[in-house]
């Protein structure tokens, strides 16, 4: 193989290495477009209690006592696996998957409901507002 | 329409610019009779990637990273296979990377909403059943091909995406429990691993031993994902009684494996070179007189080798193309499957299909590559998009398509058929 195929070959190759390397980049700017969807899909919400607040990030939210829930709400009075939030439509739902002390929003026990902005949702001891997200910027 | 169109551009050009410095080596530093097969070949694969580029607009994605990486692989495939034993246009190997395509879009539409997906789960199951049932009436016990007129299609391949399906799960899925004896169990779990058992037996009987690793894969991925979810948190306890549940099987299916898997466990292929091992000394031999850079575009040997297009492809490659372009069309492959790392799916269910999805691809290629390496026994499976194949192309671009949906999701939920209203009776009292 003389040098010019040599050199030939390796531009090939700097040349996939380079387009591998600009897609890489393409998917990481896509991630905030995919981020901005996903707000608009939930609405931008988040669930709050005193001094805690968290984030639903993903469409179908397990709260619990267990190690593993997405919510993790220490508290005897929460059972293992609580309730469940699900979004769809652009609307938040919360749904009771056999607790030992139910779901309450805004004082009601329920088994399954749709969540309003402000609602207050009480699971055992623990009560938590599902409210719009808040920027940690503006005061 | 994409949402950041400089960045669109960038990808076409740099995509645009991978296929033309690979033609541009096939010209300078080819083995080809006349001019025309090389420019036939530039004038397809350019077309391609320009028709792609404007038909992937008309689909509205949030992420195109993936439509981007398939075509550049689909077109270096193409490249690839038309180059073997000397340049000229494979057109066979073309069309099924358009169909590879099309699937690939069907693949994306159908499942970008989760919550129709869940509603269809029991005609996934069925359509595996029907599929398990033409491979039993129709390949016969020792072949898994059904033949045509001119081609043959493998039915056992078109039960990976639906296999992947059946093993995908929701958070909500896993929490319909029921209670048997002292304890609490979800009967889709069952059904999930009476499925799998069936498909094992029926890959068993047609002695199609090859595709067996990519379903356990998948079944491996989905079942780890059960028992781990949401946060996956591993448990260890967990994972090691299913360690060592697999080492078992594996001793067990070594211990009962037909009589030829056993030989090419053992066999020596360099005091075989002419029988047995003849494929996979060839295919080392291949790749070590490619050396870094290849023997050029055509000029291997090879193309003189059963299989040499599919079985052995990364062999093929690595020959005529060099080591290092074979290792980066594999990290090409490996970065298409591992975007969901970057742009993490928002539902569980979409997670554990990626996670499906990439088992497949991950263990199909490390069979095929480390069998051509001689790390372990030669099982003729193929690469995903490299190879030759009508039934891999079109699956392929299916599942890449499923990889799509779970980076631009819809959530949803399925219009349900409205309920008649009951006729009021004419008596009833009505203000």
């Amino acid at each position: 193989m003389n040098s010019l195929n040599l050199i030939l070959c390796a531009v090939a190759a700097a040349a996939l290495d380079l387009c591998t390397l600009i897609l890489i980049i393409t998917a990481y700017r896509e991630k905030r477009s995919a981020t901005k969807n996903w707000d608009w899909i939930a609405n931008s919400m988040e669930l709050a209690e005193q001094g805690m607040v968290y984030e639903l990030g993903c469409d179908e939210i397990l709260i619990g006592r267990h190690a593993s829930a997405d919510i993790r709400l220490p508290d005897l009075s929460v059972s293992r696996y609580h309730a469940m939030l699900t979004v769809s439509n652009g609307r938040w739902t919360i749904i009771d998957i056999g607790s030992k002390s139910g779901v309450f929003v805004n004082g009601n026990l329920v088994n399954e409901a749709v969540l309003h902005e402000n609602d207050i949702i009480k699971l055992g001891n623990r009560r938590l507002i599902f409210r719009k997200r808040r920027n940690d910027n503006v005061r | 329409m994409y949402a950041n169109p400089v960045a669109y551009i960038f990808s076409c050009i740099f995509v645009l610019l991978a296929h033309c410095s690979m033609l541009a080596n096939i010209y300078f530093n080819g083995n080809y009779e006349t001019i025309n097969s090389v420019i036939v070949l530039g004038a397809a694969v350019l077309i391609l990637d320009i028709v792609y580029f404007i038909l992937m607009l008309f689909f509205k994605q949030i992420s195109y990273a993936v439509d981007f990486l398939l075509i550049l692989i689909l077109n270096m495939s193409v490249i690839f296979q038309s180059c073997f034993g000397g340049v000229s246009f494979n057109l066979r190997h073309y069309i099924t990377c358009i169909a590879a395509l099309a699937a690939c879009k069907v693949g994306f539409l159908f499942c970008r909403n989760y919550k129709w997906l869940q509603d269809q789960k029991l005609y996934i199951y069925g359509g595996i059943g029907v599929l398990m049932v033409v491979i039993l009436l129709f390949t016969g016990a020792r072949s898994m091909w059904i033949d045509f007129d001119g081609f043959s299609i493998q039915p056992s391949e078109f039960i990976k995406p639906l296999f992947v399906l059946a093993c995908s799960t929701s958070i909500m899925d896993q929490q319909r429990k029921h209670k048997i004896l002292f304890f609490n169990v979800v009967y889709e779990n069952f059904a999930l691993f009476g499925l799998t058992a069936a498909i094992v037996l029926l890959q068993w009987w047609c002695r199609d031993l090859g595709s067996l690793p990519t379903f356990m894969g998948i079944y491996a991925s989905g079942f780890l994902l059960r028992i781990c979810y949401p946060k996956a948190k591993f448990s260890k306890k967990k994972l090691i009684a299913a360690g060592a549940l697999l080492i078992a099987v594996g001793l067990v299916a070594m211990k009962f494996a037909p009589e030829y898997v056993q030989h090419r466990l053992h066999v020596d292929i360099w005091s075989d070179k002419t029988g047995d091992g003849y494929q996979q000394s060839q295919a080392l031999i291949g790749i070590a007189s490619g050396g870094w850079f290849g023997v050029g575009a055509g000029k291997g040997n090879l193309c003189n080798v059963f299989a040499y297009d599919c079985d052995i492809v990364f062999s093929t490659i690595c020959e005529e193309w060099g080591l290092l372009y074979g290792l980066m069309m594999v990290c090409v492959i490996l970065i298409m499957i591992a975007i969901p790392l970057i742009n993490p799916p928002r539902s569980y269910f979409h997670g554990t299909m990626s996670a499906g999805v990439c088992a497949a691809f991950v263990v199909q290629m490390a069979l095929n590559i480390f069998g051509s390496c001689n790390l372990i026994p030669f099982t003729g499976v193929t690469i995903p998009f490299i190879s030759t194949g009508g039934s891999s192309m079109v699956v392929s671009g299916l599942m890449i398509g499923m990889l799509m949906a779970c980076q631009s999701p819809v959530f949803k939920e399925p219009k349900k058929p409205k309920k008649k209203a009951k006729p009021v009776p004419a008596w009833r009292w009505t203000e």
